[in-house]
């Protein structure tokens, strides 16, 4: 036999964001599956979203519940969810009780309950929730060990497979009953759980086997909202593939500083500025955008310290255009502040709004908020989760610039406070020195993978229409020191066109120049 | 109401004609009623279960009570068949129509109860399918009313 006759497991949609991502290409068809996890860890909200994605009046769903969440209730909740339609409920959704027969304590009553109703409907997906309070329930009864768990699990999955039903057992199990028969013979087993970490609560989903399929491992964060469960995939599909595209330069919209990286930015790059409060970071970002809007560049930001509405008013003031830009789609401003955020969330987030208005640039500003939003359990590995998020946006062809505030004292010099400095392309600095007496703003671009660029330290300002770099400050020495000095061959004259902006600058003294000599 | 603008005393109405249509001539307007209540408990216990449909009724019974006090005579017993009893003896007490009206305000203030919890609109496509299924299994009130 020379020909593949390998029986097509087709993959069910889900109807669940990032589901089908993570089990490997949606459900097996057919499949037997456990859902299992804690009180109140979505399981039911899951198992709803899934029916109403696929019951069809021709093939309907059946949902039976047994004791523990009240139908009603069950009911009445739901339905607050927007995949909740009550018009697929009435016809292609059949609620049915199982309480009574769980309650008379026989499996086989319980089995031929189902049998029956599947039999006579003949359902694409059954539901039965909850697994556990049946077990539970039967536990220890004469009936159960006659019969046998076991027994009773393995005639019902080849009874529902038999009917070409895809089911879902939903059941409230500990990490520690992972032996229980159940696991064994389910086809799929998805893990949902509630991690509580200081005073944030962040869910979680992990597909522990899914036969027939190369699930995505790992724990995946996901999160209930009035459209339900949404899950983000841990390892976005763009991670593995790179967008290949001219290293064109895009412009920063600062002319100063596109001298300084000989063009502007490369296009794909992960840029990152770093400096201390009040250097204008935010200013720069919002320049570097406005200047591919300008340019026919469509753009994302991502604002994690202050709300839209302020840094749209900040950005408005300098830049009367940015308003119109957001209106007509071609920038969209997201604001992820939630605190129990996780980095994939936000990677999901920003995807989103990158493909939606075709981004060319993104701006996140600022790491040091978005750490700050991201749950405590996430911190922990907040480089290496920044790392996967800057990879699978810089693989999609954008360019990244990134603000990060870092707190330094003047003989402290440090390139980023985050220490991610390494998954950057470009690292632009800024600073403060003190010349005179006075603190003034100084910038210089560290790096640039396979570019040349400037190595000068130079002044900028921030005026009402945005930051504007002056002249080089290369008459004077230990400019990184914070407090530089006048070069003692520095003639006199040239002192004025060091430091236009401030020319109170003060020389050092030539009578101790004399004595150090 | 919602889907099909079916009011709930619409719907009661409806379920208590259909017991009087296909019912024998001497059914009475009361009898029907009550069948068409225990027709409505049945069918959905299967959906929400015995217990959940009981706590409507109980609630519903409460309610319409102090209006109704052809309620008092009748009786609800949960997994029991008949559920609804003390229909005769309301009947001697108050009469047909006062017991009738009784049933019927002990329906529309189910159903009301359900479409308040569920939703209209789900609450009475839950119902006209419930009884459907339910008469198509059982043979509907041909069986209820032999047992009657």
């Amino acid at each position: 036999m020379t020909k593949d006759e390998r029986p097509v497991i087709r993959g069910l949609a889900t109807g669940v964001a990032g589901l089908d991502k993570i089990l490997g290409g949606g459900l097996p068809e057919y499949s037997f599956n456990l859902v299992a996890g804690g009180p109140g860890s979505g399981k039911t909200t899951l198992a709803h979203q899934i029916v109403f994605a696929n019951a069809t009046p021709a093939k309907p769903a059946l949902y039976f519940t047994v004791l523990g969440e009240p139908t009603l209730k069950m009911l009445r909740y739901q339905r607050q969810f927007s995949f909740f339609d009550t018009k697929v409920a009435g016809a292609a959704v059949k609620f049915i009780n199982l309480t009574e027969e769980v309650s008379a304590g026989d499996l086989t009553k319980v089995l031929e309950k189902i049998v029956e109703e599947v039999e006579r409907t003949k359902p694409g997906i059954v539901v039965v929730d909850s697994f556990r309070t049946i077990v539970s329930k039967l536990n220890g009864s004469e009936n159960t060990s006659l019969f046998g768990l076991d027994r009773f699990i393995q005639r019902l999955a080849l009874h529902l497979t038999s009917w070409e039903v895809t089911s879902f057992l939903l059941g409230e199990y500990s990490e520690e009953e992972q032996r229980n028969p159940v696991f064994t013979v389910a086809d799929g087993v998805f893990w949902l759980s509630q991690a509580t970490d200081r005073n944030s609560v962040v869910r979680k989903i992990q597909i522990v086997k899914v036969r027939g399929r190369a699930p995505m491992p790992g724990l995946h964060t996901f999160r209930i909202t009035n459209d339900g469960v949404e899950i983000f995939p841990r390892i976005p599909e763009q991670t593995n593939t790179r967008v290949s595209q001219k290293r064109n330069r895009q412009s920063t919209g600062i002319p100063g500083l596109d001298e300084m990286t000989r063009g502007g930015v490369v296009s794909g790059d992960a840029v990152m500025l770093t400096g201390p409060a009040g250097s204008g970071k935010s200013t720069v970002a919002t320049q570097f955008m406005v200047a591919g809007l300008k340019a026919g560049e469509a753009g994302v930001i991502a604002v994690f310290e202050e709300y839209p509405e302020d840094y749209l008013a900040r950005a408005e003031a300098r830049d009367a255009d940015i308003g119109r830009m957001i209106r007509s789609g071609k920038l969209e401003l997201i604001y992820l502040r939630p605190l129990d955020l996780s980095v994939d969330e936000a990677l999901h987030e920003i995807l989103k709004a990158v493909n939606r208005v075709k981004a060319k640039r993104v701006v996140i500003d600022s790491l040091s908020g978005f750490e700050v939003a991201l749950a405590p359990t996430f911190r922990e590995d907040f480089r290496e989760s920044l790392y996967r998020l800057v990879g699978t946006l810089t693989a999609t062809g954008v360019t990244v610039f990134m603000t990060a505030e870092v707190v330094e004292g003047f003989s402290d010099v440090r390139f980023t406070a985050e220490r991610v400095s390494f998954i950057t392309d470009e690292l632009i600095i800024q600073r403060y020195i003190e010349m005179a007496g006075e603190l003034q703003r100084v910038m210089a671009v560290i790096k640039m993978r396979g570019s040349d660029h400037s190595h000068e330290l130079r002044t900028y300002e921030i005026t009402p229409k945005g930051v504007t770099v002056g002249p080089a400050l290369t008459r004077y020495d230990g400019i990184m020191t914070g407090v530089p000095s006048l070069r003692l061959n520095a003639a006199p004259g040239q002192r004025t066109d060091i430091v236009k902006a401030k020319p109170s600058v003060r020389p050092a003294k030539p009578a101790a120049a004399k004595r150090r000599k | 109401m919602a889907t099909a603008q079916v009011t709930a005393r619409e719907l009661a109405k409806r379920l208590v004609d259909r017991e009087t249509s296909t019912g024998a001539s001497k059914t009475t307007r009361a009898s029907a009623a009550a069948l068409a209540g225990e027709g409505l408990y049945r069918a959905l216990s299967r959906w929400i279960g015995s217990d959940g449909c009981h706590a409507l009724f109980t609630r519903a019974r409460a309610q319409e009570q102090p209006a109704n006090r052809a309620l008092e005579s009748l009786q609800l017993s949960p997994r029991h068949d008949p559920y609804i009893t003390g229909v005769e003896e309301s009947i001697e007490e108050y009469g047909n129509d006062a017991t009738a009206d009784a049933l019927e305000s002990m329906i529309v203030g189910m159903i009301e109860l359900l479409g308040r919890l569920i939703g209209v609109d789900m609450a009475t496509s839950l119902i006209e399918r419930s009884l459907s299924e339910f008469a198509q299994d059982n043979s509907g009130s041909e069986k209820r009313r032999a047992k009657a």
